[in-house]
């Protein structure tokens, strides 16, 4: 069932939130049982097989996780050996559903092999699910978590506004709050709720979905080897950047409203990334739970192994502006990298993914590599922030969206097409009949190389306009989180203490003013949903 | 003053109230003519909205206009043949114009033929076919699509158990989406605009697209730029016919409409839609001309098998009309007579199509195809063809193509 559905908005979900404030106001317990079984009934809507492939998987996890609890100081060693199964079962897991058929077609292109692929029923939301399941082992193996029962650890697990795709929570930011939540109708988390959900669903259905149609033929004729202009390739760049941007935004909008229903708060996911004045800065604001997962489970503790291995040879290690390039190759490049040939890999098993993501590990390393060097050879930090923060924009803007095209490429030839396109090599075209409306200015970019083709003058202002447009609201107007910040959206975020003007202006309240223009927006989304369109993350 | 238990009343009731709204105003604009409000001058006598929801608009139309002559196409017959036309006997009328844009294929022409039969006591059905879908395989079906669950009966004649469902879900993307209110609003706002798109009741649409188009950029550039897209296509074909050697494919499908037409004791007219030579041109130098020779001789032992019941007529060829001289690039203004582009004719030379079939004084144009005479008309295109291509006038009419496709005048 989508978000952005008719069923989900006026079936599912009014009969989900009005029962659980029903049982919740008689006792807890029934109605975060309810919460459960509805989470259930949302994953089991599409293919029910999928319950049958998630619960046997939740089931041994919780019974891992006792284990755990139970050895855990006592027996530190057999505790190890329990969470290293229990790591290496959840990636077992991932790895036959997800990754299988790419393992066999990779050796087949390698090595001619003929392995034969299968048809395999990916459950949905497998990434996000296996990511959580072994983020809460190794917290309980550390002792961060304690106390819970099954009913809690299924309700962690399945809680469906982010059951699909994510934000990726821990166990010890969820059940806390579920412990504590009202469980009964509130009307300012319903207000508040309200408010973000229909923000959500209107980024999505208003503002990601018309791009699709712009870009889709884009990237087919890249795939079938047809060069594209330089024109047609910055559309199709740009385009499925905004795309995918407001796509996923609005989804996680609508996970923060859909959860604050319930009085949970979910933590934050997506902070304006287009706005960042470095790759570091995107990554902080980009899908911000996979990299705090990334973080804190395969960076630092590979950081962590290896300065104790540099240590112990007597190597140097990290030593901030004054760090060796050896200890910086392989105490933070290395590391940064690997971290991110997993994020490729974890978005999905195929080489534009792999590569997608070791170019965001290089970049990341150039990014650690200039802040190391650029204090000797630009002292004054306060000069450089104020000069350099819009050339560190332009930057990371470019590599983002560059980079997204591997993301929607098919093949690693389709981005190559694509950006050869982006760079003129197949020349620059504008639709005949524009190109002669432009009078003598026609004759000028002629003689530069500009050429008329058949193709569509009024196809080329749409996604002109609607590329300016997105763009104006991506990089220039405060977020959800920002609007809404006086009534936590999302698990600690607080107001501005010096908030800009637009902020100010644009600060919701539970108003009337409000109350009529998000009638507006949410009339707007409903009315747009008439075509059903998946989530692009939800793939994953 | 602030307070969530208002916020969330007022939220409620303008939602509501909103949405009474849009849904009363897409009732009374009716933009895709599905539910039949009267049309209100100066607020929805226009129609644009069918424009990208011609076979919703259509179907729903169709059942209401009870005709006695049921005009079956693609785009060339939606904008072509004006049902309207004083040329058509009076016999004939009411006529509805049946032709889907947007590339329906010869199933979709059975499918429309038969939910008019069912419709109403329909006399007389011409059904125009394009030579193009009978020379490429239909992919097979991926289930029924929209257009097909709106149908009252499923292929094999049974009632569509779909059909309540879907005439559901057209009410709702009629009255509760943000594309009938786009819609309706454009309908409202540009109604008074005289280059507006119109579908009229009957099915006919006029010419507004094709005529900005020639005003933006001239017929020249519309003739250029369908002589690629047409390139494209028939190499396309070239390459999915090249080896097959039996019955051309959709021949079938004709012979499923001459079957359902005499079961029903309709009048069947199969009419081979003309198309300028600028198109013939193309599908002659990639050698697929023997192809179209083909299809005109299948077509006639199809016609002739019912026994003279059905009249197969054919325009594909080098007449006065489809050889008409196109202007030359940077010409925005001389307008062509006859056809929009090498693909789509105008609503003059449909004109010219009704008297030749159901009229009188009509010029000498096309054949009436047999058994007995398709070789001889055959013949006869090709002799034309030479004189008209291959003569003194032949270069002046073939725009860019001489440059791409040079061997203009060996035969495949």
């Amino acid at each position: 069932m989508l978000f952005n559905s008719y069923s989900f908005i006026f079936g599912f979900l009014p009969t989900v939130v009005i029962g659980f404030y029903i049982l919740g106001a008689r006792r807890r317990e029934w109605g975060l049982a309810w919460l459960t079984a509805a989470s259930l009934l949302f994953y089991a809507w599409w293919r029910p097989i999928n319950v049958l492939l998630i619960a046997p998987s939740i089931l041994i996890n919780y019974g891992l996780a006792r284990a755990l609890e139970k050895t855990g100081e006592a027996r530190p060693a057999f505790a190890r050996t329990i969470l290293i199964a229990g790591i290496v079962f959840n990636l077992c897991f991932l790895g036959y559903f997800k990754y299988l058929n790419f393992a066999a077609s990779a050796m087949n292109d390698a090595f001619g092999t003929g392995f034969v692929l299968t048809q395999l029923i990916l459950p949905l939301g497998i990434s996000f699910i296996t990511f959580q399941k072994i983020a809460f082992l190794v917290d309980v193996q550390a002792g961060r978590v304690s106390r819970f029962s099954l009913a809690d650890y299924g309700l962690f697990v399945l809680f469906f506004p982010q059951l699909i795709a994510g934000p990726i929570v821990h166990y010890r930011e969820m059940m806390p709050q579920f412990r504590a939540a009202p469980c009964r109708y509130d009307p300012e988390n319903v207000a508040v709720g309200i408010s973000l959900f229909f923000f959500g669903l209107a980024k999505k259905v208003i503002l990601a979905d018309p791009m699709s149609p712009l870009v889709a033929p884009l990237y087919a004729r890249a795939a079938a080897g047809g060069g594209q202009s330089m024109i047609d390739a910055w559309i199709a760049a740009l385009g499925f950047t905004l795309q995918i941007y407001f796509d996923f935004s609005g989804y996680s909008d609508m996970a923060l409203g859909l959860a604050r229903f319930f009085g949970i708060k979910l933590p934050v996911n997506f902070n304006s990334p287009l706005q960042a004045t470095s790759i570091i800065d995107f990554w902080l604001r980009w899908h911000v739970s996979l990299t705090r997962f990334l973080t804190a489970y395969i960076y630092n503790p590979m950081t962590l192994s290896l300065t104790r291995k540099r240590m112990a040879a007597g190597k140097p290690i990290f030593g901030g502006r004054n760090t060796s390039l050896p200890a910086f190759l392989s105490l933070l490049a290395m590391p940064t990298i690997l971290t991110m040939l997993v994020s490729g890999l974890w978005h999905g098993a195929g080489y534009t993914y792999i590569v997608w993501g070791l170019l965001h590990g290089v970049l990341l390393c150039i990014n650690h590599g200039w802040r190391l060097a650029r204090p000797r050879i630009w002292p004054d930090t306060k000069r450089y922030n104020v000069r350099m923060a819009p050339v560190g924009f332009i930057l990371t803007f470019l590599s983002v969206v560059a980079a997204m095209v591997m993301f929607r490429a098919p093949t690693l030839s389709a981005t190559l097409m694509l950006w050869k396109g982006m760079i003129g090599v197949y020349g620059v075209t504008v639709p005949a009949a524009v190109f002669s409306q432009l009078g003598e200015l026609a004759g000028w970019l002629s003689a530069v190389g500009v050429q008329p083709a058949w193709t569509s003058g009024s196809m080329l202002l749409t996604s002109t306009v609607r590329i300016g447009c997105l763009l104006v609201i991506a990089l220039a107007m405060p977020n959800t989180l920002r609007i809404l910040a006086a009534f936590e959206p999302a698990l600690g975020v607080k107001p501005d203490r010096t908030p800009s003007r637009l902020v100010q202006v644009l600060t919701w309240v539970p108003d009337t003013a409000w109350a009529v223009g998000l009638a507006f927006v949410a009339l707007a989304g409903m009315l747009s949903l008439g075509q059903l369109s998946e989530f692009l993350y939800w793939q994953f | 003053m602030a307070s969530p238990n208002r916020f969330l009343r007022t939220w409620t009731m303008m939602l509501c109230v909103l949405a009474g709204l849009v849904v009363a105003l897409n009732l009374l604009i009716d933009p895709y003519d599905v539910f039949g409000t009267p049309r209100i001058p100066g607020l929805s006598l226009m129609k644009p909205g069918p424009k990208n929801h011609a076979l919703l608009a259509k179907t729903y139309q169709e059942a209401r206009a009870h005709p006695v002559t049921v005009l079956i196409g693609s785009s060339s017959t939606h904008i072509g043949v004006d049902a309207a036309a004083p040329e058509w006997p009076e016999a004939m009328r009411p006529i509805y114009n049946y032709g889907i844009p947007g590339g329906a294929g010869v199933s979709t022409r059975l499918d429309t033929l038969r939910e008019a039969i069912f419709n109403g006591a329909i006399e007389n059905a011409v059904v125009f076919l394009d030579f193009q879908d009978f020379l490429a395989f239909s992919p097979p079906g991926d289930g029924m699509s929209e257009d097909d669950r709106r149908y009252h009966l499923l292929p094999d004649g049974k009632p569509n158990p779909y059909r309540r469902l879907q005439v559901a879900d057209d009410m709702f993307l009629s009255l509760a989406t943000m594309g009938s209110l786009t819609d309706s609003l454009k309908t409202v706002v540009f109604q008074r605009d005289p280059t507006l798109l119109n579908l009229a009741p009957d099915g006919s649409s006029n010419d507004a697209d094709f005529r900005n188009a020639f005003l933006a950029d001239g017929m020249h550039d519309l003739f250029a730029q369908k002589d690629d897209f047409e390139l494209e296509r028939a190499e396309r074909l070239r390459r999915s016919i090249a080896e097959w050697q039996g019955a051309l494919p959709n021949v079938d499908t004709v012979r499923a409409i001459v079957a359902l037409t005499r079961a029903n004791h309709v009048k069947l007219t199969l009419v081979i839609t003309p198309h300028h030579a600028d198109a013939l041109e193309i599908y002659w130098r990639i050698g697929l001309w023997p192809r179209i020779e083909q299809l005109k001789t299948e077509l006639a032992a199809v016609a002739d098998q019912a026994g003279g019941d059905v009249a197969l007529w054919d325009f594909l060829n080098y007449d006065q009309f489809n050889t008409e001289g196109v202007p030359a690039a940077g010409d925005r203004h001389t307008p062509t007579v006859w056809f929009w582009e090498p693909t789509h004719f105008k609503k003059h030379l449909g004109a010219v199509l009704i008297r030749r079939m159901f009229g009188r004084d009509a010029p000498q144009y096309g054949a009436l195809l047999t058994v007995a005479n398709v070789d001889a008309v055959n013949r006869r295109i090709r002799d034309r063809r030479r004189e008209r291509v291959c003569g003194h006038d032949g270069p002046e009419l073939l725009t860019a193509l001489a440059v791409k496709i040079p061997d203009g005048c060996a035969l495949p």
